[in-house]
């Protein structure tokens, strides 16, 4: 098998598309279930609460805290060596979901644990994938 | 799973090495001949054979799975083989499964082995199967993680809470490799033990782990016999009996992970563990904790109740847990101080649990190791496995 060099792109499911389909439109979608009023990331088929199939979705604000952080330098995969050094986050979001991500558009030294960061979406292959900035005050 | 319903009699194991000239069928004659010898059976006792599922190496999982090797080592009385997969939990699975087998009557006595060559597998396939493996191909990978930059995810948040230094961090490795130093089975067998300055010295691969808080690969394996409680007891042989099994899954994707349900867990499987073995943590011999890096052992060291909240680093740095130290811990120095070998880490931690129970382990022979706590956990860490083994019933 020869080393894999294209750059990933999320590998969907049926139940995600309107997902992905809302980050080409700049929003931030999140699944809710509208029996047990539940809030779902990542997308399900079902409610991963109460199993209905009743779904909806609803616009995140787009707005999250930094949980944690960490900033590689080294060893990541050669097809996103390129990119080097990236900070990999996990965010809260004020709905009450959390996500991975990277935070970008600052420096890896300036990015603080509960720091407010806002969502800003990067292109890859048609597909826009939810990254985070730090909210500019 | 109550109190000794099985016991480990016979270990095998080969040194954790990369040499491509030692196949994987080599590693599998060898431990599992040593393992059976050393039971004191004879090779047609053996009536069910369990593999761990070798990870990034289809051709073994295959052979394996589909029943090669009761045939290969000519195994006249095996009735049945199978095999695992739960990543890092496959061992503790397979002993489980032996356990089911022996006491539903399946078989009598049953074989656990583990093999991993990863010094054959071309560098590309390693790369993209570790790359993959236990990472949500959605919602993880396309942003660029690894094992180990979810590692440190995990890490910087127990430093930016905890306020355990960097130099407390990097005494885990010091410790391991103590253990490991001592240790022939080990990649750093009789090797320097690196300092606190020089872990810190080598490079950052992502924050906060350095290069020498990574984990080198390599090729090993290991098997055990396995047997009844009532049966071990009757042959009058060292041996080490199972007498406590509590679990609880976390998730399956890493960003899932809630940090305080894996806290909740790693707290409840050992106290009911020790509950079903009668015993509490001051009787525990030896910790023996299975985490694959180091970053992780200081918060588990305080969620065991080890080391009080807050002081799992200092625990370390003091070198409490180091070879000489006051706290045995992972004495094989777990996957940073053994080598790496997939789904084998585990395997091989088992082993020296019995190995010490046995009174076996040589220079690092826990005094008096009377009753041995020995987790384990798949992927990621999608879930932690806690058991309690003894010296006796």
């Amino acid at each position: 098998m020869d080393l894999e060099m294209g750059k990933p792109v999320p590998e969907t499911q049926p139940w995600s598309e309107k997902f992905w389909a809302g980050t080409k439109q700049g929003k931030l979608l999140i699944q809710v279930c509208k029996d047990c009023k539940s809030k779902i990331f990542y997308p399900r088929r079902f409610c991963p609460e109460c199993w209905s199939g009743n779904l909806d979705w609803i616009e995140a604000s787009g707005k999250a805290t930094v949980l944690t952080f960490s900033t590689a330098y080294d060893m990541v995969e050669p097809k996103f060596a390129d990119e080097l050094p990236y900070t990999i986050a996990y965010v809260a979001l004020k709905e009450g979901i959390r996500m991975m991500t990277r935070i970008v558009e600052c420096k890896p030294e300036d990015i603080k644990f509960d720091m407010e960061v806002e969502v800003v979406f990067h292109e890859r292959e048609g597909f826009f994938l939810p990254y985070f900035r730090p909210v500019k005050r | 799973m109550s109190k000794g319903r099985i016991a480990i009699i016979g270990i095998g194991e080969v040194p954790t090495a990369n040499r491509p000239e030692r196949t994987q069928w080599d590693i599998i004659y060898d431990t599992c001949m040593e393992a059976v010898r050393d039971s004191g059976l004879s090779k047609n006792d053996i009536e069910g054979v369990i593999s761990v599922t070798p990870q990034a190496q289809p051709k073994i999982a295959a052979e394996l799975s589909f029943g090669k090797l009761p045939e290969e080592l000519g195994l006249k009385g095996c009735k049945d083989t199978v095999s695992v997969n739960a990543g890092g939990a496959s061992t503790s699975n397979s002993l489980r499964l032996a356990e089911q087998w022996i006491n539903s009557g399946v078989a009598k006595t049953v074989l656990v082995q583990h093999v991993t060559v990863h010094s054959t597998v071309p560098i590309p396939d390693l790369i993209n199967f570790f790359a993959k493996a236990g990472v949500d191909l959605q919602w993880e990978y396309p942003y660029g993680t690894t094992y180990n930059i979810i590692m440190g995810l995990i890490a910087n948040r127990y430093m930016y809470e905890s306020g355990c230094t960097p130099e407390q961090m990097a005494s885990v490795v010091t410790a391991l490799r103590s253990w490991a130093a001592k240790d022939p089975n080990s990649f750093f067998y009789g090797k320097d033990v690196p300092s606190v300055e020089k872990v810190l010295a080598s490079a950052l691969l992502n924050t906060p782990l350095h290069k020498r808080e990574s984990n080198v690969l390599g090729d090993g394996g290991c098997a055990m016999v396995v047997v009844s409680a009532e049966d071990a007891k009757k042959m009058k042989r060292p041996a080490a009996y199972k007498l406590g099994d509590s679990v609880r899954y976390f998730s399956g994707t890493c960003v899932m992970r809630d940090f305080k349900k894996v806290e909740e867990g790693f707290r409840i499987t050992a106290k009911e563990a020790m509950s079903q073995a009668g015993i509490t943590k001051n009787d525990i011999s030896l910790w023996n904790c299975y985490l694959a890096y180091p970053l992780a052992h200081p918060v588990v060291a305080e969620w065991l109740e080890v080391a009080p909240p807050g002081q799992g680093g200092k625990y370390f740095l003091e070198g409490r847990m180091s070879f000489g130290g006051d706290i045995p811990w992972s004495t094989i120095g777990d996957a940073p101080g053994r080598g790496h070998t997939g789904s084998g880490v585990s395997a091989a931690c088992y082993v020296e649990t019995v190995r010490q129970l046995m009174g076996k382990a040589g220079e690092r022979q826990v005094k008096n190791c009377k009753y041995v706590y020995q987790n384990a956990g798949g992927g990621s860490g999608f879930n932690n496995i806690a058991t309690i083994w003894g010296k006796e019933i």
